[in-house]
């Protein structure tokens, strides 16, 4: 596998705030995300062939038309296109709670915006159908995947409107969507996954009895991790209950952090125990990692 | 416990300081959504609870420090009391409880009652109690008894008076109590004022408690006195003899407070009818003079009154003094005319250009003059009358030593063997020989004692030397004469004796211009108006302090007159002089009335003018003053709970509180510093 360009090349998330096009957004993200690859190890991964080519030393063997050399005893290289049978559905946790940015100017919900566009962009580019499914308590937008002309427009458009609100039943959620998508594919889903572990990992396990191939973004705001406040007092609000209570941040400090981590770890456990490909960003990170993260599992597979 | 600042407990009022900063903290809290409220939530509360008691701690901590620091600059103190009740055998209390007049504002003097009557309660049951009123004077209410409801009636029969403080006096009569006491016990003075200023004084203080004796002081007169504005003084001559009042009545008003007043009323009674107002304004601790002058009297007593409206303290808004207008008596002047030449022309000039003198004089010469008719004057003035006959003489001797008055002046018809024969017994000196100066010589009066009445209105223009003298008699005089001045060559030059009742001034030169020039100078006017002043004054005060006697005379009437008080009581004083006059002690301010039986007489009274400033005491001056002060060990070893401020310097409370207050701060310092690192750190 490659190694990704300097950071610094990276596009601040603050900054892709400022573009006001979804579209634009992700493929400014994913055309410099795939130029700044010295090779790509991830074309052909789909079956569709589109051409051959003279083998030079180097070339995967696997690639090799066995067949051609044994008719022409010639070594052909055997290219495919993408594979546009495969479908990927991008669910994407609209709750109240995703409503929060801290230090940054970019929330968790815009946060999943830009990666679901992004995503949305990148498996396009791969002929790939691109479903797109919101929820809170339950799923308030389901866009089918397609892979027709102006589906992005479609996908992008919807992604736009989002508006964060309502409480989480994340693990309902998903199990409802388990029900829904009857025809296998990828599912992306991208929550903060403010739920229990365990309730979660049997909707992860409804998912992958469904046959789907399932990717967790589990995005947050740095300060949900680190809970670092220079106010002695706070009045904390739950986004989604209302729910007041005051704190002192110093003292309570180190008991949120503990459990926080604790529950990154059992989300973790919970997602490698049912074959999920998990991963942490925070709204600080630069949407680049999150698509070398997804591509290069999915090469892994 | 009591204080001896307690103004500074308004800085109890710091206490909210914390308290506010600790509610504004509170709600200043900021209201933040946060999504991960779950995992706050799962954070054990009673972490935040301890948290919550750490800050409350750290509030009590400060609350607690200020509080004491508060109590510290109130400066606590414990009184004597409990000391006292320590000792095995009981001892002696006097009780001093401050009477005089600035106790009468507000509710001062009850409050004295009931200090009194705690002190009465902490005393033990078998300990000794007196009871002793104090103004200028003490009173003894009570001799010890341990009997307390004998005293307690005595404290509640008391009541503030009208005289002025004097705390020296009151000490000095409560140890003379004490010393009649014989006990093993303490012996303690208990002292209830208001403790004025005007009370002691460091300059003429003499009086030191004994070593033996505490005393415990009670103020009741707070820290901050009223202002006050007071007639202090009123000068004035009590006697005229004019209808119109030629003097100055000098009014003194003073204002003892901080702040200054204006248009403050003076006005000015004569009978009850307003004769004269004025308007004045006083800066901070002023005095003003206030001169009423050209007012017409009636005769006999006049009652006059100075009345300010000044809106505080009363009694001493008003000052009462008396004028009385007298018919003026008969004087004699008696010269000795023979040869046509009266050298008394001066001299009757001189006493018939004043109505205001206490004389109408008539001229006659020696010759004739009837010896009988002598008694009918009250002076006489001889005026280089030359040689008299004896009959004159005997009538003359016989005038002075029943209390006539007698004015002789001598010059060149005077023949000293004769004078001195025939006048021998009333005359202040025996005559030598004539002097007479160089032509174009002469010679000064010197040696003049200014002090005297005749001579002390030349005392600031020292002109009396001015005049030139070219005769005189030398003289020798007698015992118990008094020179009041002498010529240059220290011969007497004025002489006074009393003879009898009577009394003689003699001049040894001439009051006419034969031997002098004193008649053409303006020294001669006044130089004869005091000596025949001198000679007609009889002692009557156009007002008496409170305290002060006074002689009411029963003139012609068989005894003396009954008196009313000025708070209309009938007076029962007894007291008579061998003459019949009666002694009367002032005891309230206002108009004495005597009532004689032809027309009524009057004598004012007022309060000390002094006792109207209500400025503080310096209290440690006073203490250090009456204790022997704090450079005497031993008596400060003795003298142990004597005051507050010495019940403070010895327990030190106030130090223990700043120590603590320090403790506390620290502490604070300390859980405040370990709460922030505690924050750094996580």
């Amino acid at each position: 596998m490659s190694t990704p360009a300097a950071p610094t090349r990276f596009l601040d998330p603050e900054l892709l705030a400022r573009v006001g096009s979804l579209e634009l957004l992700a493929r400014t993200v994913v055309e410099g995300f795939m130029s700044g690859l010295h090779r790509s190890p991830f074309t052909g991964f789909s079956t569709e062939f589109t051409e051959y080519r003279q083998y030079n030393a180097g070339d995967d063997l696997r690639y090799l038309d066995w067949r051609l050399l044994a008719r022409t005893d010639r070594y052909f290289i055997k290219k495919y296109r993408a594979d546009t049978n495969t479908q990927c559905h991008l669910l994407i946790d609209t709750s109240a709670s995703m409503n929060y940015a801290h230090a940054s100017s970019v929330t968790k919900l815009q946060y999943a915006q830009f990666l679901a566009a992004s995503l949305a962009y990148l498996l396009n580019r791969q002929q790939d159908a691109v479903g797109l499914v919101a929820f809170a308590d339950k799923v308030h937008t389901h866009v089918p995947a397609r892979n027709r002309t102006g589906h992005m427009r479609t996908i992008f458009g919807n992604l736009s409107l989002l508006q964060p609100g309502g409480e989480t039943d994340l693990a309902a959620s998903l199990h409802q969507l388990a029900e829904i998508l009857t025809r296998r594919g990828i599912v992306v889903v991208i929550s903060d996954f403010y739920d229990q572990p365990d309730r979660l990992g049997e909707s992860f396990q409804h998912l992958r009895f469904k046959g789907h191939d399932t990717v967790a973004f589990q995005v947050l705001d740095q300060n949900e991790l680190d809970f670092d406040f220079n106010d002695a007092v706070l009045l904390l609000e739950d986004a989604e209950t209302q729910e007041q209570m005051p704190v002192l941040p110093d003292v309570v400090m180190d008991g949120y952090r503990d459990r926080m981590r604790r529950h990154v770890d059992d989300m973790r456990t919970c997602a490698a125990a049912n074959n999920v490909d998990y991963e942490l960003l925070t709204t600080k990170q630069p949407l680049d990692f999150a698509l070398l993260s997804f591509l290069s599992r999915r090469a892994g597979k | 416990m009591s204080f001896l600042t307690p103004l500074f407990f308004l800085g109890v009022a710091a206490l909210a300081a914390p308290i506010l900063v600790h509610l504004v903290r509170r709600t200043r809290a900021r209201r933040v959504q946060f999504p991960a409220l779950v995992f706050v939530r799962q954070v054990p509360q009673r972490t935040i609870r301890r948290r919550t008691l750490h800050n409350l701690l750290l509030l009590l901590l400060r609350c607690l420090a200020i509080l004491l620091i508060v109590i510290a600059f109130t400066r606590p103190f414990f009184s004597g009391g409990s000391a006292a009740r320590d000792n095995s055998a009981a001892g002696a209390t006097v009780i001093l409880i401050d009477n005089s007049l600035s106790m009468r504002r507000e509710n001062l003097f009850a409050e004295a009652q009931r200090r009194a009557e705690g002190a009465l309660d902490e005393a033990r049951n078998d300990e000794l109690i007196a009871l002793v009123s104090f103004d200028k004077r003490y009173t003894v209410i009570n001799r010890f008894l341990t009997d307390k409801n004998r005293v307690r009636f005595g404290i509640s029969s008391l009541g503030a008076g009208w005289d002025g403080t004097d705390y020296e006096q009151a000490l000095r009569g409560a140890e003379s109590l004490l010393s009649e006491v014989q006990t093993t016990g303490p012996k303690r003075i208990v002292m209830i004022s208001d403790f004025q200023m005007p009370g002691w004084s460091q300059a003429t203080a003499t009086f030191k408690l004994s070593n033996n004796t505490q005393l415990t002081t009670f103020d009741v007169g707070g820290n901050n006195p009223p202002p006050n504005v007071a007639i202090t003084n009123v000068e004035a001559r009590g006697v005229v003899f004019g209808q119109k009042y030629l003097d100055n009545v000098v009014v003194h008003v003073s204002n003892f407070s901080d702040t200054p007043r204006d248009h403050i009323q003076v006005d000015f009674q004569i009978n009850d009818q307003t004769v004269e107002k004025r308007d004045i304004s006083l800066n901070s601790r002023d005095s003003r003079v206030v001169e009423f002058t050209g007012f017409n009297l009636n005769d006999g007593t006049n009652r006059c009154t100075i009345n300010i409206v000044a809106g505080d303290f009363a009694p001493d808004n008003r000052f009462y003094f008396t004028l009385r207008r007298e018919t003026p008596a008969k004087g004699l002047i008696i010269e000795n005319a023979s040869r046509g030449r009266s050298d008394s022309l001066h001299l009757q000039s001189a006493l018939t250009t004043d109505d205001d003198l206490p004389f109408t004089f008539a001229l006659k010469s020696a010759g004739s003059v009837d010896p009988a008719s002598i008694p009918e004057y009250a002076l006489v003035v001889l005026n280089d009358s030359g040689p008299l006959s004896p009959t004159l003489a005997d009538a003359l001797t016989r005038f002075v030593n029943g209390g006539g008055q007698m004015i002789v002046s001598t010059g060149p018809r005077t023949s000293p063997d004769s004078f001195n024969t025939t006048l021998q017994q009333i005359s202040p000196v025996t005559l030598r020989e004539a002097v007479q100066t160089k032509t174009g010589e002469s010679v000064a009066i010197t040696q003049v004692k200014f002090d005297h009445p005749i001579f002390e209105v030349f005392q600031e223009s020292g002109r009396l030397a001015s005049a030139n003298v070219i005769g005189y008699f030398r003289s020798e005089p007698r015992q118990n004469a008094s020179v009041l001045a002498r010529f240059e060559d220290g011969s007497p030059a004025l002489v006074e004796a009393t003879t009898g009742k009577g009394r003689v001034l003699l001049f040894t030169s001439s009051l006419g211009p034969s031997w002098n020039d004193l008649p053409l100078t303006p020294l001669y006017l006044p130089f004869i108006h005091q000596m025949v002043r001198y000679a007609g004054t009889h002692e009557e005060n156009a007002w008496y302090g409170l305290g002060q006697t006074f002689t009411v005379g029963r003139k012609q009437e068989a005894g003396p007159p009954a008196i009313d008080t000025p708070s209309g009581a009938r007076l029962s004083e007894n007291r008579v002089t061998p003459d019949g006059d009666l002694l009367v002690t002032a005891r309230e301010p206002g108009f004495y009335r005597l009532r004689y039986n032809a027309a009524p007489g009057f004598a004012a009274v007022n309060s000390d003018g002094a006792e109207g400033d209500f400025t503080k005491l310096n209290f440690g001056e006073f203490m250090a003053g009456i204790t022997g002060g704090a450079g005497s060990a031993e008596g400060a070893e003795a003298n142990r709970n004597l005051s507050g401020e010495e019940i403070e310097g010895r327990q030190r409370v106030w130090w223990a509180l700043l120590l603590v207050a320090l403790l506390l701060l620290l502490a604070e310092s300390f859980l405040a510093r370990r709460t922030k690192m505690v924050k750094m750190i996580g």
